[in-house]
């Protein structure tokens, strides 16, 4: 007589067994905050009157989405990602085709490619608060000292540099990661290929026309989606460098959702804005893969 | 005879009942007095600790003492008050009053006579600072107001006789310091988005005669109030005085720049005349003085003046034992310690910071520390005419983002003056409806 297999075999048991305490930890940390996160967006809750706490279901996203200033923050924000995206990917492709080729010292530069990566956000953005000053910035320090200004600018108290001056700023810490991203493309393509093209008299920029971008499209892709997620929901550069200023020209919908929640204490407002956010930026990412993938 | 050393259930039954029971007996045996909660920002720390020991030696009371950091601490507050955390004294900002009273967060002190009867000796505008609804919510532990300093050596310089009195010799001085080569933006003034932009604002703002709300509650958008930033964006946009970095110059950066020689005029708190005078942190020590404020046209001397007090919270007066114990912390530091006002002269005498307590401007001790950087009988004399912020209401810190915003929008020229003050009024008035 066969005696059926279990449904779950021993160890595939003692596996969830071992799992399970993580998996409290994550749910503990992870989906019951979101879950009660969305569950304040939907209640009038702002800690500067405990005791009135409302409920008003989808209420606060209308407000956040009717709101002049949340929309005015959005299309800063789109400008800021579409600056900040396109100089990354541009400059990681640089850097990657560079990386891409022997010679002497390669190792050493790759490796002090990484350090913008590795500093933490927080210290890039004091760094580039101590650049930009206009009274003592290594930035004017350097310009006045070439000549190429008469006297020290004022850099992010210029509405018309503020968001390309943070750009700036971001694009530096970024591009490490999204160059050694291409480059691991770069090294996957095969050299026959790029021979093959040699040998048709394929002059170099057609080379890398038809052979080099086309493989770089995966990833650019994931450059392009990461980057753009990163750029959407940055709120470093912003706190550190400018708190929204001068004016509201670098008023991104980060720090909205941050004014909102910590300074107004509306967290059911902040909470409704924070979602529209996240939702946001998936259905972006979805876009941006589907419409790259449709290509490859 | 042998022992039986074996661990049975029983015997480890009894060690965890026992070690569970030791501390529930030992709280229940009690200290006596009750421990009382106190935090700060992290100011003067050592002078706290200081004057916190002296207390527990004398009344036999522990205090339970935390502190953060200035940035972070509403918002430290605020978590701990909606955590239901221990908090009985703590120290708190005239500008978030309304906000911590409406919210429950805070008792008034109107129930302790020994506390009101410093009200006599205050200065009006710091008393009225702590005082909401009629109610009032403390006693002071710092008292200040927004100051007019000016490099006397770079006046000097630019043969200049005397300080300016009003906002327009503020300009033509400016202008003739700038022609003479000796400062690029003769005015130092911060404009950033921080914690110090509405004392600022509204230093121009009195100064002027203008006023952002009136008695009613009401925006007022004054004619004073549009003069006031209307000065601003001239320095800025017309005479070239003061810098279009002012919209990211905070008050620490003008202080800093003022101690490096860079202007001939600036508006920090009065506090800082210790530091800017000070040879060690200051390229100018014993340059800098202090003004009346200059009048605008209409207006007067009027500067804008901010205090910090000791509040108690709902926690701290549930009981009578921490009330009381809790009531004799606040009047140990914002009151007088030993009979006299002890911690306030400590701060002042250590740090410069300001004081509420009138009677300190007669005292010896005061008067020649204040000298060595200062005039101590003008430092009086401007008080008297400090006015207390008529912003602080529940919504203050929503409308002071908006208002700030719209006020560099006119110093960077975006917008006319009398718009950017009808902008603000106006979302002062939608806020006010909201409640």
């Amino acid at each position: 007589m066969q005696v059926a297999a279990p449904l779950v075999s021993h160890d595939e048991r003692a596996a969830s067994g071992l799992l399970l305490p993580l998996g409290v930890v994550l749910i503990g940390v992870t989906l019951i905050p979101i879950a009660y996160s969305f569950w304040t967006s939907l209640y009038a809750l702002n800690l500067r009157r405990p005791r009135l706490v409302p409920f008003v279901g989808l209420d606060n996203y209308g407000a956040v989405l009717s709101s002049p200033a949340f929309i005015a923050a959005v299309a800063r924000t789109a400008s800021f990602t579409v600056m900040a995206v396109t100089a990354v990917s541009v400059i990681a492709l640089l850097v990657a085709l560079l990386l891409n080729q022997e010679f002497p010292g390669r190792r050493v530069l790759s490796a002090c490619l990484l350090i913008p990566w590795a500093i933490p956000s927080v210290a890039n953005g004091l760094m580039w608060k101590w650049i930009y000053d206009a009274n003592y910035g290594a930035l004017n320090g350097l310009l006045l000292q070439l000549g190429v200004i008469q006297h020290g600018m004022i850099w992010l108290g210029d509405p018309s540099r503020t968001l390309p001056l943070i750009a700036n700023a971001f694009v530096w810490k970024e591009v490490p990661l999204a160059a050694i991203l291409l480059l691991v493309n770069l090294k996957a393509i095969p050299a026959d290929l790029h021979a093959a093209a040699r040998v048709d008299g394929a002059p170099a920029w057609q080379r890398f026309r038809h052979v080099t971008l086309p493989a770089l499209r995966p990833g650019f892709t994931l450059v392009a989606v990461y980057e753009a997620m990163v750029a959407v929901r940055h709120f470093d550069l912003f706190f550190l460098l400018t708190e929204g200023g001068p004016g509201n020209v670098s008023d991104v919908v980060a720090w909205r959702v941050y004014v909102e929640t910590f300074r107004n204490l509306n967290f059911g407002l902040g909470a409704a804005m924070a979602y529209i956010l996240a939702l946001a930026t998936l259905l972006m990412s979805y876009g941006f893969i589907r419409a790259l993938a449709q290509r490859v | 005879m042998t022992i039986d050393l074996r661990l049975t259930r029983r015997k480890a039954l009894a060690a965890a009942a026992t070690g569970l029971a030791l501390p529930v007996l030992h709280a229940g045996r009690g200290h006596g007095a009750e421990t009382i909660n106190f935090a700060t920002w992290s100011a003067g720390v050592d002078q706290v600790k200081a004057h916190l020991a002296l207390f527990e030696k004398q009344s036999g009371i522990p205090v339970a003492y935390t502190n953060s950091p200035f940035a972070q601490y509403r918002e430290t507050m605020i978590t701990k008050f909606t955590g239901g955390a221990p908090v009985d004294v703590l120290w708190v900002s005239d500008s978030w009053l309304p906000e911590f009273a409406e919210a429950g967060w805070i008792e008034p002190v109107n129930p302790y006579p020994q506390l009101m009867a410093y009200d006599a000796e205050t200065s009006d505008f710091c008393t009225k600072s702590m005082t909401y609804k009629g109610k009032q919510y403390g006693l002071t532990y710092y008292t200040d107001y927004m100051a007019f300093l000016y490099d006397a050596d770079m006046l000097a310089k630019a043969g200049i006789a005397a300080p300016p009195a009003s906002w327009a010799e503020v300009t033509e001085q400016a202008k003739a310091i700038k022609a003479k080569g000796l400062s690029e933006y003769p005015v130092a003034i911060g404009l950033a988005q921080e914690s110090w932009l509405i004392e600022f604002m509204s230093a121009m703002v009195f100064s002027h005669g203008g006023r952002f709300v009136d008695d009613s509650g009401q925006a007022a958008a004054s004619p004073g109030t549009v003069d006031a930033l209307q000065w601003l964006v001239d320095a800025v946009q017309t005479h070239a005085i003061l810098s279009p970095g002012a919209v990211q110059t905070g008050e620490l950066e003008v202080l800093k720049s003022l101690s490096a020689g860079r202007h001939a005029f600036a508006l920090l708190p009065k506090y800082r005349l210790r530091v800017v005078n000070d040879k060690s942190q200051s390229q100018v020590a014993g340059h800098i003085r202090q003004a009346m404020m200059p009048a605008g046209p209409g207006g007067s001397h009027a500067t804008v003046g901010w205090m910090r007090f000791y509040g108690v919270t709902p926690r701290a007066l549930a009981n009578k034992a921490r009330a009381e114990a809790a009531i004799k912390l606040v009047e140990w530091f914002g009151g007088k310690a030993d009979g006299q006002y002890r911690f306030q002269k400590v701060v002042t005498e250590q740090l410069g910071l300001g004081f509420g307590a009138k009677p300190l401007f007669d005292d010896p001790d005061i008067r020649r520390t204040l000298n060595q950087y200062g005039d101590v009988d003008l430092m009086a004399q401007q008080q008297d005419l400090a006015q207390k912020k008529d912003t602080i209401a529940p919504w203050f810190g929503e409308w002071n983002d908006a208002n700030g915003v719209e006020w560099q929008q006119a110093v960077l020229g975006k917008k006319p003056a009398a718009d950017a003050i009808k902008t603000s009024a106006a979302k002062w008035d939608a806020l006010r409806k909201l409640g």
